[in-house]
């Protein structure tokens, strides 16, 4: 049953996003791909650095594909509802 | 004494929201009327504030289970008009993934559709079944209900041999389901005796008020958009139209059955024929589309799946318009739920008649004119683009 | 003793233990035919599930009570209370810890059938009270049944009585003692009593007063806590009376091997074991169809059921 044993999910599942801040150069291309409008751009000491709202995520990957340095990966993270909106957002 | 019997907008028969406000003489349904316009969510709109790319998403989203046809037709869509070809590879694995959609979905509907006649034992043994194509499809896209599959100029991910004989396997077993499950609704009583005969829809009613997918295919009409008006790979693949002439539940059921049947055999053929290269072409992102306008249709798992789009030579498209089929079979199930000729339509009948059309009310919910006088009227295409609406 | 006169019929073998029996009937039925389709059933409340029934009662009872505004509240009211103790009444005749019930009389196997034909009629009445159209279908659609099944229902339990030439429930029992009913002469009649009982419960495929798909519930649709939870625990009761029944006129009820050390164990549980084993037939037949349309089952039974009883009942008269 499920809470005891969890299924494996196969490869190239699409769960929740996971960043790497050192590989960002900043390109600013995922805030522009995002269909949801789930990317936010802030600006800091080193440039613009993209706020992931996993929130309004749709799990479509288009970050994933278009991200030149590789620095958005994907895991296998589906059980995402947590109890507060801040929990879910990736910086 | 007639009273009226509101089955929605909240029911459990309904998915989504949906009004079937019918007459009711003590069991009889005399007339019925619908109303879609509960999940109206303004999807059209959104189209014209996303990018092209952007837009696939939100296409996907257009409906939970046939999301891989509205993809595959948005895709084409924007290729022809873009002048983009995707490789014959890619074209062939997006016809693995477009059947085993319309596998689960036609799964989905009989599940369904035993659920609605109180069958509650072969509602839950066929969604066992069903998860077989599930995890599929999670293999191949990464999520079982919305694969994101398609992009424009291809697919995102290839099939290797290790994946290839995954599905040939599930497929092998389920096709022993499939089958052991279209004996079960020829032969078992109760089923029959919900099914035959109820929803009657001869052929030239099902011609005149233009029913579409497995709905015609059980009323004699010959007609599927993959034999018609081919697409991806589907004039090298072959495959049997699936006809029947009961013109009924029955009917429409076995035809769905059959499709499953030959869906299975088709994908195993592409998966033997399979061509080389390249799965995907190199497309920017963001990108600018010449002005024009195009036409896609496809056969989602409920019907002929109709896309326009209109550019203005900007990256947002000016006018995206979806025809779902549910749409086009609407008028049709109207008809199949009055009590007309010498066939009466019980009120037990309303679930099996309406759910018999496979019905996708989310999909459905685009634009429907109605006169300040209350007489709902339908447009056709040619006036479509002529008042691009 | 004089306080055995009170503690019987309301604690052992009355009213909790009935109460008892009938929950976990319910949870039997729920987890074999989860079992049949592939699901788990009752799996949280308790050890797999046990307490599940209870569980719901209890919810149910402590929810809002909401009655709707022009409903008939003397009949919104009346109905489930009469439901509840209508079938407490008629398990008062079931020889559940002996060969006679709580209270044996002879005849006690006619009222015991009008007892379930009034519980019909209260369902009508149920159905009629909320100002629901929904409702009104369900209600129009027991009466409909209630003309399909009772015919088939009294004249196999009839049969049997004639049979063993007694009215009287214990008289049956008894005449078992050499060989049960349904092994025998009777074998029709369980066949028929069982079909007829699925109708009498509403259970799939003649759950059409209850029909979620399309009347959400039917009768039922307006009652809220404890309204709702007392018919249901009717209707559990009625799944042990008929059960009971069955297991008292076909396959000898209390009856068994006894030993003199564990006189007073034994019989409840033969009644048991065989009430479970009728109740066992029931849930797969639960399981195993789709519901019929309404005028398909009067048709069904009219053609066939009520034919096949009346020759049966024939064939019994002609035999005895």
């Amino acid at each position: 049953m499920y809470p005891e044993e969890r299924r494996e999910t196969p490869q190239g599942f699409r769960g929740r996003l996971s960043f790497d801040r050192n590989k960002c150069t900043g390109c600013r291309l995922c805030w522009r791909v995002c269909p949801a409008s789930a990317i936010e751009m802030i600006k800091d000491e080193k440039g613009f650095r993209p706020v992931f709202h996993i929130y309004r995520c749709i799990y479509c990957y288009f970050c994933v594909e278009v991200c030149p340095t590789k620095a958005i990966r994907p895991t296998d993270a589906y059980e995402n509802t947590v109890f507060r909106k801040e929990d879910l957002t990736l910086r | 004494m007639a009273f009226s019997l509101p089955v929605g907008p909240q029911h459990p028969i309904h998915p989504e929201a949906t009004l079937i406000k019918i007459e009711v003489e003590g069991e009889q349904v005399i007339d019925a009327d619908i109303d879609v316009s509960y999940v109206h969510r303004g999807i059209e709109k959104a189209f014209e504030y996303k990018t092209y790319a952007q837009g696939l998403y939100l296409a996907e989203r257009i409906c939970g289970i046939c999301n891989v046809a509205h993809t595959t037709c948005y895709a084409i869509n924007i290729e022809e008009l873009a002048g983009i070809e995707a490789p014959t590879r890619a074209q062939y694995l997006r016809l693995i993934v477009e059947e085993l959609a319309r596998i689960h979905s036609h799964l989905l509907w009989l599940g369904l559709l035993a659920h609605l006649i109180g069958f509650e034992s072969l509602f839950m043994l066929i969604f066992r079944d069903r998860e077989l194509v599930m995890d599929l499809i999670e293999a191949i896209g990464g999520n079982r209900v919305v694969p994101a599959y398609n992009v424009i100029g291809g697919v995102r991910r290839d099939i290797d041999n290790a994946l290839a004989h995954k599905i040939r396997e599930a497929l092998g077993s389920l096709k022993e389901r499939v089958k052991r499950y279209r004996r079960v609704a020829t032969e078992d009583p109760t089923i029959r005796a919900r099914t035959v005969g109820v929803g009657h829809l001869s052929p030239s009613e099902a011609r005149d008020l233009l029913a579409v997918g497995p709905v015609a295919r059980a009323s004699s009409i010959k007609y599927d958009v993959r034999a018609d008006d081919p697409y991806i790979a589907h004039a090298e693949v072959p495959f049997n139209i699936v006809v029947y002439d009961t013109c009924d539940t029955w009917g429409r059921m076995m035809v769905r059955i059959d499709e499953v049947l030959e869906s299975i055999d088709m994908v195993l053929y592409a998966l033997d024929h399979l061509p080389s290269g390249d799965f995907r072409v190199k497309v920017p992102p963001i990108f600018k589309l010449p002005p024009g306008e195009n036409v896609a249709r496809v056969e989602a798992p409920r019907g002929e799946l109709l896309h326009y789009v209109v550019s203005d030579g900007s990256e947002k498209p000016y006018r995206y318009k979806v025809r779902t089929p549910t749409l086009a079979n609407l008028m049709a199930v109207r008809e199949m739920l009055r009590s007309r000729g010498g066939k009466a339509v019980y009120v037990a009948d309303v679930p099996v008649v309406f759910g018999s059309i496979d019905p996708c009310i989310c999909c459905t919910a685009r634009v429907l004119i109605v006169d300040e006088r209350g007489q709902a009227r339908e447009t056709t295409i040619d006036e479509l683009a002529r008042m691009r609406w | 003793m004089w306080w055995s006169e009170i503690l019987e019929p309301l604690v052992y073998p009355g009213v909790l233990y009935v109460t008892f029996l009938a929950l976990l009937f319910e949870w039997i039925d729920r987890k074999l035919v989860a079992r049949l389709q592939n699901r788990v059933g009752p799996y949280y409340a308790g050890p797999h599930g046990l307490l599940q029934p209870l569980a719901d009662f209890l919810k149910l009872i402590s929810k809002e009570d909401i009655v709707p505004l022009k409903a008939d509240r003397l009949l919104f009211t009346l109905c489930p209370i009469l439901a509840l103790v209508i079938m407490f009444t008629a398990s008062a005749f079931l020889p559940m810890v002996a060969p006679y019930g709580l209270a044996s009389f002879n005849g006690d196997l006619v009222v015991a059938i009008a007892l379930l034909t009034i519980y019909a009629l209260i369902i009508y009445a149920s159905g009629i009270a909320p100002p629901s159209r929904y409702s009104l279908l369900g209600a129009e659609r027991v009466v409909l049944m209630l003309i399909g099944f009772e015919v088939p229902l009294t004249l196999s339990c009839l049969s049997v009585a004639i049979a063993c030439g007694s009215l009287r429930i214990s008289d049956i029992v008894l005449h078992q003692a050499d060989r049960y009913h349904v092994l025998g002469l009777c074998a029709p009649a369980f066949a028929l009593f069982l079909v007829a009982s699925q109708a009498e419960l509403e259970r799939v495929p003649f759950d059409i007063p209850e029909a979620e798909t399309e009347v959400v519930a039917g009768w039922q649709v307006e009652y809220a806590s404890w309204r709702l939870a007392l018919f249901r625990l009717s209707r559990d009761v009625e799944m042990l009376f008929l059960s009971g029944l069955g297991a008292a006129l076909f396959l000898g009820g209390p009856l068994g091997p006894t030993s003199s050390r564990f006189s007073w164990l034994l019989p409840p549980i033969y009644f048991l074991a065989k009430s479970i084993l009728v109740l066992v037939v029931l849930s797969i037949l639960r399981a195993s169809f789709a519901r019929i349309r309404i005028d398909q089952f009067v048709s069904f039974c009219w053609r066939t059921l009520i034919p096949v009883s009346l020759a049966y009942l024939l064939a019994v008269l002609w035999v005895v």
